[in-house]
């Protein structure tokens, strides 16, 4: 029922886009010749806008007449997380470029999510509207939980590409992700950290209370540290746009830890870093997965140095897939090397293309997927991703039949700043005793 | 004791800021009457070009990625340059969002929506030409000044007396020039009686034009001190401060440039003095906080109260 409604409102709204150009055309010129100087510049701005947006709707048209199947993504390009969604761009335009040849065609639909509910929504709804096959996105667990559920009734798969928060695939049969939770991953940080100094005593915490990601993962991470006898001598609560933590970091260093864990995006926990070793924090800093990227450099600088990342993603991992992707990675970047967030965002659109691909090759001869009613192929197509398997960037990873990612490799990383103190590389850490490989659940 | 220095500085050179914020606002206001939605766009337009002028390169995601100016200029340079090239800006956007409307004496609701139109097209071409990254100004912009200095046990960032220096400084003379020059006093004619000013000579367009160029000018500052305190966490960071920046501008009283101030160190104080746990309600108890004076005093702390002839 809800897809059939998506559909139609989908039909409805195109048509109205269509008609509101030629309505304004006609209006321009009833009424041109009536108005004065003024009023015929109104009409005129109008008509000219109208096309614009009939234009846009239009795309749609154009992909299903070309037999391409449209795959939408809602990434952050604007707002506090925009430095992960323009690495997840990134990985996006590269698996659209990976997978452009072979049946059936496919399309990236890219929609700007923001950095607030509001925004995703609006950008699911105009993909959904614009009857794509399946969605990406978006970016934030804070969105994932507000706007998953309408892709969810409108029964169109959804892969989250960097929704750790707990809970994300238990929001409905359609909603899957390939970011591994927090609970798998950030214990791994504080394991590390206690590896490399084992004279750690006291902890501290700070997370963005406002964000869902960053209060999941700062549960898990205060969990971990009372696990280590190193329940936290300060909880520091923050926003995600702060940029002054003077107050905070004030009120903990009091308390002299030597271990400070932060949960936060790059735009805030960048600054934070910063901040904290400006006013005379030598000891070790664990940062979330919200700081896994190298945007990070330009805000916390030289001060980025040391920080430790668990990480979902190893560059250096020796599989074919993902040799490919750090080449291509590298020649489309300068020669950078893919952060995590671009190569998940990689393997969200990966998984939907091989699992299209393979429904592709087992219908009948002659037949084709973009002739089936799109609401079909979606349910078909969320019942082969969840039960295939799929050699990504990220390793292997396969799904629960909740949607939950199913991987066995995870690594830490420490931050290495150059001379320069503006650019820095990610140096993963050799496994230690208690290897960073987390058994499948 | 060391604490209480250390919230002492942190609030005086948060609310110089949020003063040298809202004294923009405040000087718009008092020639035409209405609230400047732009400030916060030129604001943050002061940071990035603050950012730019001190050697900062562009990161990889916009149209000029890349791009680093050919020279690096000391801090002490980089700032009122920066704020001459906002005072150009904000110049523009008077000719482009105010003059026209001013001219068919349009309704005061519309400058308020052709401003905030400004504003958006002006971040929305920031992010679009330098990308949305987040950018700190090079940690060492200040030279040789050592990044913490021990003042009575505490250890004080230096950039937070440094901001907390030159917001004073550009308050004084500020208020030295409103008071003691020509143009200062033209402009006080001006936002007082416009028609009585332009009766006795005084060119009222050049004025505002005037206000709206030393109130660019002062939002340029303000951004590239914040973004030297604080970072560039893309370019929409402009508008909480905008919006803090209009609490104080009310605080004050509209029009008051002593008002809008002295409401800044009270407003920055207040926030200081918000318990480390309580932060994340920081902006929320800093407009009670406002709210509460208003219901005592609905003219603001200096603003006139307003009365009504019947």
């Amino acid at each position: 029922m809800a897809a059939a409604d998506g559909v139609s409102l989908g039909n409805g709204v195109a048509r109205l886009r269509a008609s509101a150009g030629g309505w304004a055309l006609s209006s321009l010129i009833h009424h041109g010749r009536r108005v004065g100087r003024g009023g015929s510049g109104v009409l005129l701005s109008t008509a000219l806008l109208l096309p614009l947006l009939t234009a846009c709707s239009s795309r749609q048209d154009a992909d299903s007449a070309a037999g391409a199947l449209p795959i939408g993504a809602v990434i952050a390009l604007t707002g506090n997380a925009s430095v992960i969604g323009q690495d997840q761009r990134i990985g996006l335009e590269l698996a659209e470029a990976a997978f452009a040849a072979g049946a059936p065609a496919l399309k990236l639909r890219l929609e700007d999510g923001g950095s607030d509910e509001g925004t995703a929504t609006n950008a699911f709804r105009s993909l959904i509207a614009g009857e794509v096959v399946a969605l990406i996105g978006p970016s934030l667990s804070q969105q994932a939980f507000a706007v998953d559920p309408i892709a969810d009734r409108a029964g169109i798969p959804v892969i989250g590409p960097s929704n750790t928060a707990d809970g994300i695939p238990e929001i409905g049969p359609f909603v899957a992700r390939v970011s591994a939770p927090v609970s798998q991953v950030a214990p791994l940080s504080i394991a590390a950290a206690l590896r490399l100094n084992p004279k750690i005593r006291r902890s501290a915490v700070f997370f963005a209370q406002d964000d869902a990601y960053s209060t999941a993962e700062s549960k898990i991470f205060q969990k971990a540290l009372s696990a280590r006898n190193l329940a936290p001598v300060a909880v520091q609560k923050t926003s995600v746009s702060d940029t002054d933590f003077q107050n905070q970091i004030t009120d903990t260093l009091r308390r002299n830890p030597d271990l400070i864990v932060i949960s936060a995006l790059p735009s805030d926990g960048g600054n934070l870093v910063r901040q904290l070793r400006e006013l005379g924090f030598q000891g070790t800093i664990v940062a979330g997965n919200g700081m896994n990227s190298p945007n990070l450099y330009p805000i916390c600088q030289r001060f980025c140095d040391g920080l430790l990342i668990a990480q979902a993603y190893s560059p250096e991992m020796a599989t074919p897939v993902n040799r490919a992707f750090v080449a291509a990675y590298g020649k489309a970047r300068g020669g950078a090397v893919p952060p995590q967030f671009s190569a998940q965002a990689f393997a969200a659109y990966q998984v939907l293309a091989e699992t299209l691909r393979s429904l592709q090759a087992s219908m009948p001869k002659g037949s084709s997927l973009t002739a089936l009613p799109r609401p079909e192929l979606r349910r078909r197509l969320n019942t082969a991703l969840l039960r295939g398997r799929f050699e990504t960037p990220l390793g292997q990873i396969r799904f629960s039949p909740e949607g939950e990612v199913i991987q066995n490799d995870f690594h830490v990383a420490r931050v290495r700043m150059n001379p320069d103190g503006r650019s820095g590389r990610f140096q993963l850490l050799p496994a230690g005793p208690q290897a960073e490989t987390t058994p499948a659940p | 004791m060391d604490t209480a220095l250390q919230i002492l500085i942190n609030g005086l050179s948060t609310g110089a800021v949020y003063g040298l914020f809202a004294l923009g606002y405040t000087l718009v206001f008092s020639v035409l009457g209405v609230i400047n939605f732009a400030h916060g766009a030129v604001f943050t337009l002061g940071a990035y070009l603050t950012y730019l002028l001190l050697g900062g390169a562009v990161g990889a995601n916009g149209l000029l990625a890349g791009l680093q100016l050919p020279f690096t200029l000391p801090f002490w340079a980089a700032l009122p340059l920066a704020g001459l090239l906002t005072a150009l800006v904000s110049l523009l956007v008077e000719a482009t969002a105010f003059r026209p409307l001013r001219r068919r004496r349009a309704e005061p609701l519309l400058y308020l929506i052709t401003s905030l139109g400004a504003g958006v097209i002006l971040v929305n071409l920031l992010q679009i030409l330098l990308g949305a990254e987040g950018y700190s100004l090079p940690t060492t912009a200040l030279g040789s000044l050592p990044i913490t200095l021990a003042i009575g046990g505490a250890q004080v960032r230096s950039v937070q007396l440094v901001l907390l220096l030159v917001a004073a400084l550009v308050l004084l003379v500020l208020s030295l020039w409103l008071e003691g020059s020509r143009g200062g006093k033209a402009l006080q004619a001006v936002s007082e009686d416009p028609t009585t000013a332009r009766l006795l000579g005084i060119d009222s367009d050049a004025m505002i034009r005037l206000a709206f160029a030393v109130s660019g000018f002062l939002a340029g500052i303000a951004g590239g001190l914040v973004g030297l305190s604080l970072s560039i966490s893309g370019p929409y960071f402009g508008i909480s401060y905008g919006l803090k920046a209009l609490g104080v501008l009310v605080l004050g009283g509209l029009g008051s440039v002593p008002g809008a101030v002295l409401a800044g160190l009270i407003v920055g104080l207040a926030e200081a003095l918000v318990p480390a746990e309580w932060s994340g309600f920081r902006d929320a108890i800093a407009y009670a906080f406002l709210f509460a004076v208003l219901l005592l005093r609905p003219q603001g702390l200096l603003g006139r109260p307003q009365s009504t002839k019947v």
